[in-house]
């Protein structure tokens, strides 16, 4: 395998006794852009931070291109790296001098500056806020133009922390397809940090979920989402019901799990009498007024308690023993007459469903 | 009092507050920017002690700078009582506690995040300062306006250090205290208001340079 781009063995930091982060392995490789994705908290911001030399971990090994960080070369492998603090701060100055301000730190020559300055503004689309001060910016240009004086830098790692955070939804998604192109354009290995599951999903080759400090599972995004490695992760992928159960029968990795007087169908390798747990997405339930004669294995006669207008859809909560949570366009909300109080008809195929070994599950059930 | 001599007198007040300043800022921001970037035991106390300095009673300073610099005293043998160095030695001590107390409280207020993104924009040691410098300017500024506005206007420890003498170390104020004293009360307006404009002309010289951009959060369609 070639060699990584960078690596990281057994890196912790701790806050007293508490550990910040405890990673015990982390590679990049080269031109590749991975998200690292998590829950706010879970470390990191600080871990891009370690990575940059902001700040420095109680133990463990950094390599970059192969060559061990330490304080002697610290300065010379910072300069290979940019990172982009989670709020965009500027200097005093108009956005020409913000843009230029990198490259006058890094001491590249003047020369360089111009023909940099014009493939930065152009490939941002900065021309009108070249001589305005970045205060007088919204938060969407304000950003555009925190991105660009990274990629003026030309690093070649460059470590983002929630570069599209608090935009409104149609700037971000602009804002998100740009920086997509540009990234591809440039080949510039990246780490891209995000709590957001559709960034995640969208913007990386490989994901690592980060939980509590660990690097808990790291994948392409299609792994990451088909077989996540537990049922947090799961959660975090968008399997949002979790319901306890325990395992009546087992036939060749279909299982028969018994839950809050309901029986459920799913694929798994627990044997009887053992404690699972189960997940399945929200947009894997779909909804009948009459129970129809399909493939799908599992369905509970279940009474609505709640209609949420979401983004695009309407998130229906239902009670059948458990709670379940159903995705369902506004036609299928007309047509089945969907309301608080009606009983309906909720299916969910056995393949969808998800089981892990048995554990707390009131944690997740109270959100 | 003729014209020549209070143009004398003028220039000299000029000269050994303006001194004093340039003197507290060359040691006061160094120290400002130490406390800021580092952190020792002892350093709350350091902190305390300045801002205690900025609230130093001008007569305070003149005895102890007298006591050191008698004949007898510890730096006697430099020969600088009654001598404008000792005035300026004076001044600098009222404007040190001024210039490092504000200085530092001003790159406080700096949002550290600007600091740590230059550092990850590559900002070495000494880039980062000037950063910090930049984005505290208006701070610094009003930290000499502050011991400018001290030292023009201090009298108790000139005239203990100075010693008023004619021709020599004779300046506005002592001039002033001097003139109203002897009753001549004429001469005495006229510096008073000598020194009211030296102060206005110098504070509105730092002022422009301090608000330039300074209300950049105005609406322009407001006007």
């Amino acid at each position: 395998m070639e060699r990584p781009e960078l690596e990281v063995r057994d890196l912790k930091l701790f806050s007293g006794q508490r550990p910040l982060i405890d990673i015990q392995e982390f590679k990049l490789r080269k031109g590749e852009c991975l998200v690292l994705f998590g829950p706010n908290g879970s470390g990191k911001s600080t871990f891009l931070r370690i990575l940059s030399f902001l700040q420095t971990p109680d133990s463990g090994e950094i390599y970059y291109q192969g060559e061990r960080a330490c304080k002697h070369n610290r300065r010379r492998l910072s300069l290979k790296t940019v990172l982009l603090l989670q709020k965009p701060v500027f200097f005093s100055g108009t956005v020409r001098e913000n843009l230029l301000s990198g490259l006058k730190f890094r001491g590249i020559s003047q020369s360089e500056h111009k023909s940099r300055l014009e493939k930065a503004v152009s490939l941002f689309h900065l021309e009108e806020f070249l001589e305005r001060s970045p205060d007088e910016l919204s938060g969407g240009e304000r950003q555009r133009v925190h991105l660009a004086r990274a990629f003026i830098l030309e690093p070649e790692f460059l470590f983002l922390d929630e570069p599209f955070n608090g935009l409104d939804v149609h700037y971000r998604e602009k804002l998100m397809a740009d920086f997509y192109r540009i990234r591809r354009l440039t080949g510039v290995t990246t780490i891209l940090v995000t709590h957001t599951r559709e960034e995640a999903l969208y913007l990386a080759d490989r994901i690592a979920v980060m939980l509590e400090g660990r690097i808990v599972q790291t994948g392409t995004p299609e792994e990451i989402s088909t077989a996540p490695a537990t049922p947090e992760v799961s959660r975090l992928m968008g399997q949002e019901i979790l319901v306890e159960g325990v395992v009546e029968s087992s036939d060749g990795g279909l299982l028969q799990i018994k839950t809050h007087g309901q029986s459920v169908r799913a694929f798994g390798n627990q044997s009887e009498g053992e404690r699972v747990l189960l997940t399945f997405r929200p947009e894997e339930v779909i909804l009948a007024a009459e129970r129809p004669v399909t493939s799908v294995r599992n369905w509970f006669y279940a009474e609505i308690q709640e209609i949420r207008r979401s983004d695009r859809m309407f998130l229906v909560v239902l009670e059948c023993g458990f709670r379940l949570k159903a995705f369902v366009s506004r036609s299928s909300v007309e047509e089945l007459q969907l309301q608080p109080g009606k009983k309906v008809w909720a299916g969910v195929k056995a393949s969808a469903v998800n089981t892990w070994p048995g554990g707390a599950v009131e944690e997740f059930n109270t959100r | 009092m003729n014209p020549g001599e209070i143009l004398e007198i003028t220039w000299l007040s000029l000269a050994v507050s303006g001194s004093a300043v340039l003197l507290s800022m060359v040691a006061g921001l160094p120290l400002a920017i130490f406390l800021y970037f580092r952190n020792f035991p002892g350093k709350k106390l350091v902190v305390a002690l300045i801002n205690t300095g900025m609230g130093l009673p001008p007569v305070v300073v003149g005895l102890f700078v007298a006591l050191i610099f008698w004949r007898s005293g510890p730096l006697g043998f430099l020969q600088l009582m009654y001598t404008p160095a000792a005035m300026v030695i004076a001044q600098f001590i009222i404007a040190f506690p001024l210039v490092a107390g504000i200085s530092l409280a001003a790159f406080q207020q700096v949002d550290p995040e600007i600091l740590l993104q230059a550092r990850a924009l590559g900002a070495s040691g000494f880039q980062l300062v000037k950063v910090l410098l930049k984005e505290s300017r208006m701070g610094q500024l009003a930290a000499i306006i502050a011991a400018f506005g001290a030292v023009i206007s201090e009298v108790g420890a000139v005239l203990m250090v100075g010693g008023n003498l004619k021709g020599y170390t004779r300046v506005l104020t002592t001039a002033i205290v001097q003139e109203t004293r002897m009753g001549n009360f004429r001469s005495a307006v006229w510096m008073a208001l000598i020194l009211l404009a030296l102060s206005f002309t110098v504070n509105w010289f730092l002022t422009s340079i301090q608000q330039k951009g300074a209300n950049r959060w105005k609406d322009r369609s407001w006007k």
